[in-house]
């Protein structure tokens, strides 16, 4: 109960001796150069297997598993479900009432998307529904897919997801998300969750529409007509699409990053033993929305760092076992100058505080940056064939 | 099927009320919309006070200045609906108290946050089990508050911080329809307001903390006043939603001065396309990180006030 407790938005607390700890910070914040523990470059992500539409049951479908074994699955479902219309929009549909149809496309443009048609609901094995972690990363993946905003004027993702979730004045799209944790959480699962959604949305299609305006909507039946939720462009499907929006969108669905910082290094990815020795940790959601590779970033959330619980090593000139043993000159505590703290070297200090403003910078510049890892995750996930 | 024919039953699902044109052009138009008078840099006024719970030990409340238009409203009331709300809001703090027998062993102290809307806060009512939003509020707070206490000093004890939020800021003006740009913006300034309130209720329990922590809320605004399409868009602190038409991006921090680190960061809504003014080379999520920095400093000057008045009262006391 109380490990349940004391595992908030961030993973369980780390079983490491302060020990461990230590050498896994002092090995990770060399200057340029961390090690990591299963031999990485900081900005290298864990191999994965990958495949979509798994379940013929869902819009669309995803699994990822890990090499360590962790495995989630995602389906999305799609229901029809009637509008609830504000006053202003009843208003201004009596102001414009003789000629209901002039303007259809900007019509439905301008009703824009509302925020809880998307749900996203979290499982994770040894937690309730309502702790603290599942509840934290829903919200974390919801409020960036929700949030986005796409800025391409001519193509259906002008008002991001939310804007195509509408059908027409009266009638929208609502999206369930489910997302299970096959394995137990070994690492924090955020990355895996947020990959295999991403797929997941890139593969969900829904029924093409055959009423037209504000009719009650009616769809073909034909499956194989069916459109992508987000329109691919890749050439495979480019000709399907073609015919239902004027030209190809890159709008893609967003990825959140988890990134920490150890001592001046940035290292993506980690797994349980590297979170549980960063200094701050950031959840970071990013987008592209056109062709030139342009991120956008649509969200940052600090993590609570797992370091902040862990147990304290207790230096030798303290320790009263060796009281005699050493010369007090032996370990004398320095001031570590990252986190501006006084600690005796290779004696683990859980973290206080919280990051400086240049190191969250710096870690966004990196996500962000041309060439950069956020590219990168987007370009490898294009990759993947989505049936 | 079995219709009831002796009464006149009312519809299955509920009705709207009816509104009428002549309202319409009187209420809903654009110059009744709460307008900011402050200046873009200029923050609300805070009203923060410790120890008003008696039974618990450490207590805080938090009020924000009501804008001039609800001011106004309130003075001289054209309608029923207030233009926009203020945030008040609540604090307690119970321990640092031995956890229950049953529980591991921790090296440090064991925090809990409970972040609730009364169920009059907002103008949609909540309900009485926290929902997402406030769970998600309350595992903000704690991200914010471990960081700041110091808490190896308590091996095997627990802290309890439970928020009451009375009254909420809006999301968005009350009479304007959700668009594209539409998040939970008002949850953002209850975040910022939840943080110092709690500081200041854990100052009053007289736990150790490594600073006083301040929350504080920088939004871009798209400016509307122009009538050009594109439209300039502004960096302005301490937001209150109900005062503009669309916020692109808004961030929340819980900083401590002393030591000048985030404890907390959340940023949302997209910056990227953001055009600064002139000379301002940052990029969108930098200013925003830089503008609730400062905005949480304000703060801090107040939050450092209530503690020392605090401080006084108990020394007066003795």
């Amino acid at each position: 109960m109380s490990n349940q407790r004391q595992a908030s938005s961030a993973s369980q607390v780390p079983h490491l001796s302060p020990a461990e700890l230590s050498y896994l910070y002092t090995s990770l914040s060399l200057p340029k150069t961390p090690i990591r523990p299963d031999g990485r470059s900081p900005t290298q992500f864990r191999p994965l297997t990958a495949e979509t539409n798994i379940l013929p049951g869902t819009n669309g479908s995803a699994r990822i598993g890990f090499a360590d074994g962790t495995q989630a699955i995602v389906g999305v479902k799609a229901e029809v479900e009637k509008t609830i219309l504000s006053n202003e929009t009843l208003a201004s549909e009596r102001g414009a009432g003789p000629e209901p149809t002039d303007q259809e496309g900007s019509t439905t443009a301008a009703v824009g998307g509302h925020g809880s048609w998307v749900q996203m609901s979290i499982e994770i094995p040894g937690f309730r529904d309502d702790d603290a972690l599942p509840v934290f990363l829903s919200e974390m993946m919801r409020e960036s897919l929700v949030g986005a905003v796409g800025t391409d004027e001519n193509s259906d993702m002008t008002g991001g997801l939310k804007g195509r979730l509408v059908i027409n004045k009266r009638w929208h799209w609502r999206l369930y998300i489910d997302v299970l944790l096959l394995s137990q959480p070994l690492a924090y699962p955020l990355p895996l969750l947020s990959l295999t959604t991403h797929l997941a949305l890139l593969s969900t299609k829904l029924p093409k529409l055959k009423s037209q305006g504000e009719e009650d909507p009616f769809f073909d039946d034909d499956w194989a007509v069916a459109e992508y939720l987000y329109p691919r462009s890749s050439p495979s499907t480019g000709a399907k699409i073609s015919s239902s929006s004027s030209r190809p969108s890159f709008v893609r669905p967003p990825v959140t990053l988890l990134v920490i910082s150890v001592g001046e290094n940035i290292i993506f990815d980690p797994n349980r033993e590297e979170i549980a020795v960063a200094d701050a940790v950031l959840a970071i959601s990013i987008t592209r929305d056109t062709q030139a590779g342009h991120l956008r970033l649509l969200s940052i959330r600090t993590v609570d760092p797992p370091s902040r619980l862990t147990q304290p090593g207790v230096p030798n000139s303290e320790n009263v076992n060796m009281l005699g043993a050493v010369a007090p000159t032996d370990d004398i505590a320095v001031l570590n100058p990252v986190t501006g703290e006084e600690e005796v070297p290779g004696v683990w200090r859980p973290r206080r505080g919280g990051a400086k403003r240049s190191v969250i910078s710096e870690m966004v510049k990196t996500v962000l940056k041309k060439g950069g890892v956020g590219e990168e995750v987007l370009e490898g996930l294009e990759g993947v064939e989505v049936s | 099927m079995m219709a009831d024919r002796r009464r006149v039953n009312g519809p299955p699902s509920g009705t709207r009320p009816a509104v009428f044109t002549a309202d319409l052009q009187l209420g809903a138009s654009a110059t009744d919309r709460a307008q900011r008078q402050r200046q873009p840099s200029e923050l609300r006024k805070i009203f923060l006070k410790t120890g008003l719970i008696p039974t618990a030990s450490g207590s805080s409340y938090l009020e924000f200045e009501p804008s001039a238009s609800l001011a106004a409203a309130r003075a001289n009331p054209k309608s029923l609906i207030p233009p926009s709300s203020a945030l008040k809001l609540a604090c307690t703090v119970h321990g640092p108290k031995p956890l229950p027998r049953s529980a591991a062993f921790s090296p440090n102290i064991v925090l809990t946050t409970h972040v609730k809307y009364a169920p009059f806060a907002a103008r949609q009512r909540k309900g009485h089990i926290r929902d997402s939003g406030e769970r998600d509020l309350g595992v903000h707070l704690e991200t914010a508050l471990r960081g700041a206490i110091i808490a190896e000093r308590w091996p095997k004890s627990g802290l309890d911080i439970t928020v009451t939020i009375l009254e909420a800021e809006d999301d968005r003006w009350w009479g304007s329809a959700p668009d594209s740009h539409d998040a939970s913006w008002g949850m953002m300034n209850v975040l910022a307001g939840c943080i110092t309130a709690a500081s200041a209720a854990i100052a009053d329990a007289h736990i150790d903390c490594l600073d006083l922590i301040a929350g504080g809320v920088a939004a871009l605004v798209a400016d509307e006043s122009g009538n050009s399409a594109a439209g300039t868009t502004k960096l302005m602190l301490d937001t209150d939603p109900a005062e503009h038409r669309s916020i692109l991006s808004a961030c929340v921090v819980g900083y401590m001065p002393a030591r000048d680190e985030i404890t907390e960061l959340w940023l949302k809504g997209d910056s990227s396309k953001a055009s600064l003014e002139e000379g301002d080379d940052r990029s969108g999520h930098d200013a925003l990180i830089d503008g609730a920095v400062d905005a949480a400093r304000g703060a801090h000057t107040v939050l450092a006030e209530a503690v020392r008045e605090s401080l006084l009262r108990i020394v007066g006391q003795s």
